[in-house]
């Protein structure tokens, strides 16, 4: 790889970084001398920079594929450490504002002595978040392993919400470091953590926005290799950990039971991990029964198609995380939930995947095998 | 025209003596009556609202745990003497008046923790005149004392209208 590329990759993560303070909440108190208002009197030159942004990390990402024949575990390392490091210090909120229901959620816990599935943000009506967040009304969403989990980052803000926004953004990097050693230990193919890690998908929602997929992630991933490795108890505990943070993959018990039944013997792995993207896909589709499909959803299932060798399979999964990263845009330039923005987030996701699943068939269609077929 | 004017009285008084009154109105809303005693599944329900307790921690949790305990034997109790149930329905009453009286302390702990406690105090005011709303519609269906007289037992006397007179005291204590 050349080095310029490489340093105008560290350059532009900079860069982007430093873009993401232009999303400050105006009502973000602790972070006042920081904010510029831009996002809000600007709509529109912020959203041609987060297009351009989005552009250029897939320009990055692309290139780092395609110059795979020059990559090395080593290399690779090399781009995702500057990527961790740069990104942990970008603003998280940059359009999901679910940190900060995470930190509510922990507060509720561990600081007010309340049950967050019961008692609301809101009901602590002293509580300073409540000027900035904005699922108030809601009382915790996630499992309780999350919740739990949650005091680490909590009690090392030491009471500090600067601090506090940074140490959970810094807890769920952990847990995204971790799950690139799982990826490599299922896989030992480069490729796929540098398909995973560096996808700016994950980059966006996991190491700048911090949601929390990535840890329901490690841990699945984690309860497979154990499953490999023989170590059944492990293995379901994990797996039931995974459950109770975010409850999504509960959608891979069938292979649970399949491994149970199989006792673990002649297990085709690589039909496995197209089960379990197929799975966690599905429940990513029926997420839209709940609310809407996220973005960050999509970790769901990428570590999945990532762990096999489908090339066309992977070439669309990257169309379809740059198309759920245009999501946000609608919002973003618009500045309403309400309105024509659904319509766009819908045309805006499907377009770019549909259009790389036409260019994958042209060929074929228009090839004379085709026909012969 | 002074008979005149003391027959209007007379005639106003009358009216209103017979038109059902409630002093307390409260757009505070009750839930629906839930299982009634007499079979298994009252116990199991009772058993889990009794589990319930623990996962409703804190002070706050206590708080609305505890409302909603009395909200619902209240509705009971209301339904139970409305179908004369008077034994059942009396004991009902009694157990909403001890859940009833546990609300305010966990309300005055919060305010110890540093908690506000305004929204709360305000949902407790609405609640507690909703139950005196309720409580003083019963007046006018159950009668002051019911002996209840069960096969081969000693027979109960209930003193119902002293249960609701004390119940109404209860929740004003909190207004």
């Amino acid at each position: 790889m050349k080095q310029i590329v490489y340093f105008s990759y560290i350059l532009f993560l900079i860069l982007f970084a430093i873009f993401s303070f232009a999303f400050i909440d105006p009502n973000l108190f602790y972070l006042k001398s920081l904010y510029s208002g831009i996002y809000l009197k600007n709509r529109e030159l912020v959203t041609g920079i987060y297009i351009s942004s989005l552009i250029i990390f897939f320009a990055y990402y692309i290139f780092f594929l395609l110059d795979k024949k020059n990559l090395n575990l080593q290399k690779v390392i090399s781009l995702i450490i500057p990527s961790i490091v740069i990104l942990l210090f970008a603003y998280p909120a940059i359009v999901s504002y679910d940190i900060f229901n995470y930190i509510a959620s922990s507060k509720i816990l561990f600081l007010y002595k309340e049950n967050p599935y019961i008692v609301m943000p809101i009901d602590i009506t002293h509580e300073p978040l409540l000027a900035f967040m904005h699922a108030a009304n809601k009382t915790a969403l996630y499992g309780f392993v999350w919740i739990i989990f949650t005091g680490i980052p909590f009690f090392l803000g030491f009471y500090n919400f600067v601090l506090t926004l940074f140490t959970f953004k810094f807890f769920v990097i952990c847990f995204y470091i971790v799950s690139i050693y799982i990826i490599w230990k299922l896989s030992k193919n480069i490729s796929s953590i540098l398909l995973f890690a560096l996808n700016p998908l994950v980059l966006l929602q996991t190491v700048v926005s911090g949601h929390n997929d990535i840890v329901m992630m490690f841990l699945v991933l984690t309860s497979f290799l154990a499953m490999k490795n023989k170590k059944i108890a492990l293995a379901l505990f994990l797996f039931m950990l995974s459950i109770f943070i975010k409850y999504a993959t509960i959608m891979l018990l069938p292979l649970f039971i399949y491994f149970i039944f199989s006792k673990n013997k002649n297990i085709n792995w690589e039909k496995v991990y197209l089960w379990s993207a197929g799975l966690m896909f599905t429940i990513f589709l029926l997420s839209q029964l709940r609310e809407e499909i996220y973005p960050w959803y999509a970790v769901w299932f990428m570590p999945f198609i990532f762990l096999q060798n489908k090339k066309w399979l992977i070439i669309l999964t990257i169309a379809l995380s740059f198309g759920l990263l245009l999501r946000d845009v609608p919002f973003m330039l618009l500045g309403t939930y309400f309105g024509p923005t659904p319509m766009l987030k819908v045309i805006v996701t499907i377009s770019i995947p549909l259009i790389t699943l036409i260019a994958l068939l042209a060929p074929k269609i228009w090839s004379k095998k085709f026909y012969l077929k | 025209m002074k008979k005149l004017i003391f027959s209007i009285f007379f005639i106003f008084i009358f009216i209103f003596s017979f038109i059902p009154q409630s002093f307390a109105q409260s757009s505070y809303v009750l839930p629906y009556p839930s299982v009634m005693p007499g079979g298994i599944s009252y116990k199991i329900y009772n058993f889990w609202q009794n589990a319930l307790k623990y996962w409703y921690f804190g002070n706050f949790g206590q708080f609305t745990y505890n409302l909603k305990e009395s909200d619902r034997f209240l509705v009971q109790a209301k339904t139970l003497f409305e179908y004369k149930q008077y034994l059942l329905g009396f004991t009902a009453l009694q157990q909403s008046n001890e859940y009833f009286i546990k609300i305010n302390p966990y309300l005055v702990a919060a305010q110890n923790e540093g908690k506000d406690i305004s929204q709360k105090q305000i949902i407790l005011h609405e609640a507690a005149l909703k139950h005196i709303e309720v409580l003083e519609s019963l007046t006018t269906i159950v009668p002051k004392t019911f002996l209840w007289q069960p096969e081969k037992v000693k027979a109960t006397n209930l003193n119902i209208e002293e249960v609701i007179n004390q119940s109404i005291k209860i929740r004003q204590s909190d207004l």
